[in-house]
């Protein structure tokens, strides 16, 4: 099957695909054409597409077969997603949105905040990831890193997604959106707010389904190896 | 929200079941189990608000399912439940009526678990419930929440746990959000 095609069905898999290079007038490639010009694992890449779209599917042996540098690419990927283009599309919206209250609604500017402290926490810890926890695994991947070293591997978790903290801010600010905002705006803007902030709440549980249970785990097993 | 366990031995009526159930009756927690014992195993004694099963699973396991019989619902292939006799028996639902009917049959068990809807004043905190909040987003801990509203350790949870529902927001961060909006907190000394 032509990858436009998957693309076509689900709109959603465009930012995945996007993550890794792979950009739009696809024609009628298919996965494996598109994903040797990019150097990928055609598995891969499905297997990622196909837990990306169906919450409840989640082939954690399959996940775990694949290289931790694949895994590493993924995620990191996915954080430079999170800053370059879904956290600015948020404060876009969020901008214009303040903006359409006119200065007359206080409990937008302090959505605003709330937003840029969430922002500040996402950012570092994506910063953790990039300069501690990435390279650790990568190097402990390579049998390189001592597990020994500073760093040391996040508890292995159940799966209980509720906990993590973004996903929870998230959450709780598109409640506070839903139930409680008050006042002048724009509705549209408060929609597209609402949109991007679902999309990046969805995105970061996916994110972290292969981060706890695959990831981290591997990680474990190879400290322990 | 109901907890839910389907338990049906075919994986894919199971699936089916519970892909019916969360997407038309959300929000649900559903749990799908092949075997009785895997709920049992759960601990708990299956804590769930219902058991949707098969006839003959439910036969195979009066045990498990007799004291449960009220939250029992009986899945039957066909158009029409069977008329069942003697004195408790479990709901029955035929499947073989076509979704909408399904639906419908599925929804008559479902609404008397759920809340009354009293209304938006049902959603509004009460005075200790302010009270209780502005302290939680100040960054007390539930003790020293207690000792200064002169209430039990358990009082102070059971206004938490309210006061969550109420406003459908978990983080300390979030409720900081909400009090600041609603002017319990002053905007100035309050970082979010």
């Amino acid at each position: 099957m032509p990858l436009s095609t998957a693309l076509e069905l689900h709109p959603t898999l465009i930012p995945l695909v996007s993550r890794f290079g792979i950009r739009l007038g696809l024609g009628e490639k298919s996965v494996a054409a598109v994903c040797a010009e990019h150097h990928m694992e055609p598995g891969f890449l499905l297997t990622l597409m196909n837990t990306y779209l169906f919450e409840e599917y989640f082939p954690e042996q399959k996940l775990k077969s694949f290289h931790v540098s694949q895994l590493v690419d993924y995620l990191d990927k996915t954080n430079a997603y999170y800053l370059h283009q879904q956290l600015p599309n948020i404060e876009r919206h969020l901008g214009s949105l303040i903006a359409s209250g006119g200065g007359e609604n206080k409990n937008l500017a302090l959505i605003g905040r709330f937003f840029a402290r969430f922002k500040e926490s996402l950012t570092a810890s994506i910063e953790y990831d990039t300069r501690e926890w990435f390279p650790y695994c990568l190097a402990l991947s390579r049998g390189e890193a001592q597990p020994t070293l500073a760093v040391t591997p996040p508890p292995l978790q159940t799966d209980n997604e509720d906990e993590d903290p973004a996903v929870s801010l998230l959450r709780d600010l598109r409640s506070i959106m839903v139930r409680h905002l008050g006042g002048e705006y724009n509705d549209n803007l408060a929609y597209a707010v609402i949109f991007a902030l679902d999309s990046i709440e969805h995105d970061i549980r996916q994110h972290n389904r292969i981060r706890n249970r695959i990831l981290t785990p591997v990680i474990h097993a190879l400290c322990h190896a | 929200m109901p907890r839910i366990a389907v338990i049906l031995p075919d994986l894919l009526q199971g699936a089916g079941m519970t892909a019916i159930l969360e997407r038309y009756f959300s929000p649900a927690e559903v749990a799908c189990f092949t075997r009785v014992q895997e709920v049992t195993a759960e601990g708990g004694n299956g804590g769930y608000d219902l058991y949707f099963t098969d006839s003959d699973t439910f036969a195979s396991h009066v045990d498990f399912f007799l004291p449960r019989r009220n939250q029992s619902v009986v899945l039957v292939g066909g158009e029409r439940e069977p008329e069942l006799r003697g004195g408790e028996t479990p709901r029955v639902i035929a499947t073989g009526c076509g979704l909408e009917n399904l639906l419908e049959k599925i929804e008559r068990v479902l609404t008397p678990m759920r809340p009354a809807d009293e209304g938006s004043t049902s959603d509004e905190l009460s005075a200790r419930e302010v009270q209780v909040l502005q302290l939680v987003v100040s960054g007390a801990i539930n003790k020293e929440i207690a000792e200064r509203l002169n209430i039990s350790l358990n009082t102070v949870l059971t206004h938490r746990k309210n006061i969550t529902a109420k406003l459908g927001i978990k983080t300390i961060s979030g409720l900081t959000l909400y009090a600041l909006m609603h002017g319990y907190i002053p905007a100035d000394e309050m970082p979010l």
